[in-house]
C-alpha cells in the first residue's frame, strides 16, 4: 500500500491487517470464559460476567472489521478526506494548510499487528468542536509515510507531489532534552488517583478470583484477628493497605506508560518539532511544531510541593488542553528543578524564567483571601449550627465544621504566597494557584486581548486582576490581585502598545464616570475610572 | 522594558485606564430591565407558587419569596442604572476597547491585528428595542469582546468598519 499512497487523489483503504487483529481479539475475548468453564467448572451465576466480556470483545471486533469495510481516505494536494460510517455515511475533509499536528499512536493490539493509528489535528481548540481526524489503523510504514507527507509543506502545492526525503535523518534527534528516569517513579506514586486505582483493581481482582471459585473474603478475614484489632485499627490497616496497593499500581503504570521516554528536538517540515515518545506496550509519539510555541507552564500540586513534584506543559496553539491524552505535556510528573531547566532549554531563553524573581502581591491580596475563607467557612458552618441547635443533626457534627475555618485560613495564606508576577524580556511570568501552583511563562507578543477586572471588594482593597488572553494553551492566563497601580503597569507591558492610548495620568483626582454606590473606595484615584 | 511606557515612572500622579469614549444607548437600560424581569420574574413566580401550594414549607419558603423579591428589585432598578454608568466602548484604527460590568467591572482591549471576526448580533429582546450587540472575537477562546446595547445601525456600521480595517492587517492573528 505504501507505493499507492504516493499518488494524490486516490481513495485508500485502511490496512487489511486490522481484520486479522480483530479476529485474534475475538478469540482472546472468549478465552477467559472457556477456561473458566473447562478447567474449574464454575457455576452459571459466576460465568455471566465472563460471557459478557466475551460478547463485548466479539461485538467490538466485528464492529471494527465492519468499519474497515466502509472506511476510505484520500489525500489530495489541498485536502485530507475521510469517508466513514455504516448506517450514517460521514464525509469529513480537512484543509491541509490547517493541519497542526500529525500523531502516530499504537495500542498493544496495533503493535502486535504492525499497525499504527494516525491522528490528524487541525484548527484551534477542542472547544471549537473541531475534532481530529483519525485513521485507525494503517500499517506502520504507511503511517510514517503519511505523517511525513502531511507535515511537508512542499507537498501541499497543487500538482505532482514532490518526493520528500523520507528515511534516514528524520528520526535522528537534533538534541535530546530528557530521557526516561526510573527515579521519577517517586513523584508519580503519591497521588489521589492511587485510591481510585486500588479500589478498581481490588474490585476487579476480587471478582475475577471469585469467578474462578476462590474464597477471597474468607482469605482476608482469616489473615488477621480483626475483632482484636478493633475498629480504628482496622480502618488504619485497610487505609495503609489500599495506599500501598494503589501506589504500587501507579508505579507499574508509570513504568509502562513512560518506558523509553525521550523528549527531543527533531527536524520537521517547517522548522523543528519537539517530540516526545514513550510507552512499553502502548507507544505514543507526539510532535509539536516549535513555531507555534508561545510559552510554558509548570504546575506544582500543593500536597507534594515539599517534594518538588511538578507537571510541565508547553503553551502552544493548535493543541487541545482538555484532551485526556494531554498532548501539551512534555515531561512526565517529575522534579521541579529539572523541569525548569528543561523548559528553559526548550524555549531557548537566556535566563531560567521559572526562577526569576517575582514581584510579591500586596498584603491586601492576603486580606481578600482571608475574608473569602472566613465567609465560605461561615456559610458552611452556620447552617450546621442551626441544624444542631434545632436538634436535626447531632452536636458531634460541629467538630469537623470547626476544623474548616483554620484549614481554609491556612489555604488562604498558601494561596497568597503563591502569587507573583514579573516581566522578563519578551516574556511575562505569572504565578498563582492553591491546589496546583502554576508558574506561567508567556510571550508578550502572543497576548491578543488584555482584560482588567475589579470586583467591589477588590476596589476597596486597591486590587485588580489582570488576564492576558492568547490563542495558545488555556486561552488566557490570570494574574489575580495585583496592586491596582502595579496591575496597570503590568497590563501595559504584557501587551506592548495595546493599552497606551487608553490610559491617563492623573494627579489623584477622582476619575470621571466612576460607578456609584462604592462609598468605601479607599484609594481615590488609584483605581481606574 | 520600562521604556515601553516611560510616563509610568516619570509621572508623579497615578495611572488609570480612562473611560472609553462612547456610552451605550439609553434604551439599553430597558434591555437590561427586561432581561432581569424575565429571569427574576420567573424565579419569583416559581417561589410564590411554591409558597401558595406547598403548605408544609411555608415557614421557610416565606423567606425565599422575600429574598427573591428583593433580588428582583435590585436587578430591576439598581443593576440597569449602574450598568448604564459603567458600560462604555470605543474603537480606534488599532484597537477595540470596552468597559462592562457592575459589581465586577471589566476593561477589555484587543488589537485589531488579532481580531478574527466582527459581528453585529441581535437577540429577540434587542430586536424589540432596535438594539444590537457588537461581538469581536480573537483567536483566543477567552478573548472575545461583547459590546451590548448599541444602536442597530451603529453596530452594523462599526462592524463593517472594523472588518475592513482588520482585513488590512497582515498575519494569521494568532
Amino acid at each position: 500500500m505504501s507505493e499507492r499512497s504516493e499518488h494524490a487523489g486516490r481513495w485508500e483503504q485502511l490496512s487489511v491487517r486490522m481484520v486479522l487483529v480483530d479476529l485474534t481479539q475475538s478469540l482472546l475475548a472468549t478465552l477467559p470464559a472457556v477456561v473458566a468453564v473447562g478447567l474449574t467448572g464454575a457455576g452459571r451465576g459466576q460465568i455471566w460476567p465472563l460471557i459478557g466480556l466475551a460478547a463485548f470483545g466479539i461485538i467490538g471486533a466485528i464492529a471494527d472489521a465492519w468499519r474497515w469495510v466502509f472506511t476510505r481516505y484520500r489525500i489530495s494536494p489541498a485536502h485530507v478526506e475521510l469517508k466513514s460510517g455504516v448506517f450514517v455515511r460521514r464525509h469529513r475533509s480537512i484543509r491541509r494548510d490547517r493541519i497542526r499536528s500529525v500523531d502516530v499512536e499504537a495500542r498493544l493490539r496495533h503493535r502486535l499487528g504492525g499497525l499504527r493509528v494516525v491522528k490528524i489535528g487541525a484548527g484551534q481548540q477542542a472547544s471549537d468542536g473541531e475534532s481530529a481526524l483519525e485513521l485507525d489503523a494503517l500499517s506502520a510504514a504507511d503511517a510514517r509515510v503519511l505523517q511525513d507527507r502531511l507535515l511537508d509543506p512542499r507537498d501541499t502545492a497543487i500538482g505532482d507531489p514532490v518526493p520528500s526525503e523520507v528515511g534516514p535523518g528524520r528520526d535522528e534527534p537534533l538534541r535530546v532534552f530528557a530521557r526516561f528516569d526510573p527515579r521519577w517513579v517517586i513523584c508519580n506514586v503519591f497521588n489521589a488517583w492511587a485510591y481510585l486505582l486500588a479500589l478498581g483493581l481490588g474490585w476487579g481482582g476480587f471478582w475475577l478470583l471469585d469467578s474462578f471459585g476462590l474464597d477471597v473474603s474468607g482469605f482476608i478475614l482469616g489473615l488477621l484477628d480483626w475483632s482484636a484489632i478493633g475498629w480504628a485499627g482496622t480502618v488504619a490497616i485497610v487505609f495503609f493497605a489500599v495506599s500501598v496497593f494503589g501506589a504500587a499500581g501507579l508505579a507499574v503504570n508509570y513504568f509502562t506508560e513512560y518506558w523509553n521516554f525521550e523528549l527531543a528536538r527533531v527536524r520537521g517540515a517547517e522548522g523543528t518539532l519537539l517530540r516526545t515518545r514513550h510507552g512499553l506496550f502502548t507507544t505514543r509519539e507526539v510532535g509539536r511544531d516549535e513555531n507555534r510555541f508561545r510559552g510554558a507552564q509548570i504546575s506544582e500540586p500543593v500536597l507534594w510541593r515539599w517534594m518538588g513534584v511538578s507537571d510541565t506543559t508547553v503553551i502552544t496553539t493548535g493543541l487541545s488542553m482538555w484532551s485526556m491524552s494531554q498532548p501539551a505535556a512534555i515531561l512526565p510528573r517529575g522534579p521541579v528543578a529539572f523541569a525548569r531547566r528543561v523548559v528553559t532549554e526548550v524555549l531557548g531563553t537566556e535566563e531560567n524564567l521559572f526562577e526569576a524573581p517575582l514581584a510579591r502581591h500586596p498584603r491586601a491580596a492576603l486580606w481578600r483571601r482571608l475574608w473569602w475563607a472566613t465567609g465560605l467557612s461561615a456559610a458552611m458552618a452556620l447552617p450546621l449550627v442551626g441544624l444542631a441547635v434545632a436538634g436535626v443533626v447531632p452536636v458531634a457534627v460541629l467538630w469537623p465544621a470547626a476544623v474548616i475555618w483554620p484549614v481554609s485560613l491556612g489555604a488562604a495564606v498558601v494561596a497568597f504566597r503563591a502569587l507573583g508576577h514579573a516581566i522578563r524580556g519578551p516574556y511575562l511570568v505569572t504565578r498563582s494557584g492553591l491546589v496546583s501552583r502554576a508558574t506561567t511563562v508567556l510571550q508578550r507578543t502572543a497576548v491578543s486581548t488584555i482584560v482588567v477586572r475589579e470586583s467591589l471588594l477588590q476596589r476597596r482593597l486597591g486590587l485588580c486582576t489582570v488576564s492576558a488572553m492568547t490563542a495558545a494553551g488555556y486561552g488566557g492566563y490570570d494574574t489575580p490581585d495585583i496592586d491596582a497601580q502595579d496591575g496597570l503597569s503590568f497590563a501595559l507591558e504584557a501587551a506592548p502598545g495595546l493599552l497606551d492610548p487608553f490610559v491617563t495620568v492623573t494627579g489623584g483626582e477622582e476619575p470621571e464616570g466612576s460607578a456609584p454606590g462604592d462609598p468605601g473606595r479607599r484609594r481615590a484615584g488609584a483605581a481606574f475610572g | 522594558m520600562g521604556d515601553l511606557w516611560p510616563a509610568a515612572g516619570a509621572a508623579q500622579g497615578t495611572v488609570s485606564l480612562r473611560p472609553p469614549a462612547h456610552a451605550v444607548e439609553r434604551r439599553a437600560i430597558a434591555w437590561w430591565m427586561l432581561q432581569s424581569l424575565l429571569f427574576g420574574g420567573a424565579l419569583l413566580a416559581v417561589s410564590v407558587i411554591g409558597y401558595l401550594f406547598w403548605e408544609g414549607a411555608r415557614s421557610w419558603l416565606g423567606f425565599v419569596v422575600v429574598a427573591v423579591a428583593v433580588l428582583l428589585v435590585v436587578d430591576l432598578v439598581v443593576e440597569p442604572l449602574w450598568r448604564y454608568r459603567v458600560h462604555r466602548w470605543e474603537t480606534s484604527a488599532e484597537a477595540v476597547y470596552a468597559r462592562t460590568g457592575w459589581l465586577v467591572r471589566e476593561w477589555r482591549a484587543a488589537p485589531l491585528a488579532r481580531v478574527q471576526t466582527v459581528d453585529a448580533v441581535q437577540g429577540p429582546l434587542e430586536q424589540l428595542l432596535g438594539l444590537s450587540t457588537l461581538r469581536v472575537t480573537t483567536a483566543s477562546s477567552r478573548g472575545a469582546i461583547d459590546i451590548g446595547g448599541l444602536d442597530r445601525d451603529t453596530a452594523v456600521r462599526v462592524a463593517e468598519e472594523l472588518t475592513r480595517i482588520a482585513q488590512l492587517t497582515p498575519g494569521d492573528a494568532t
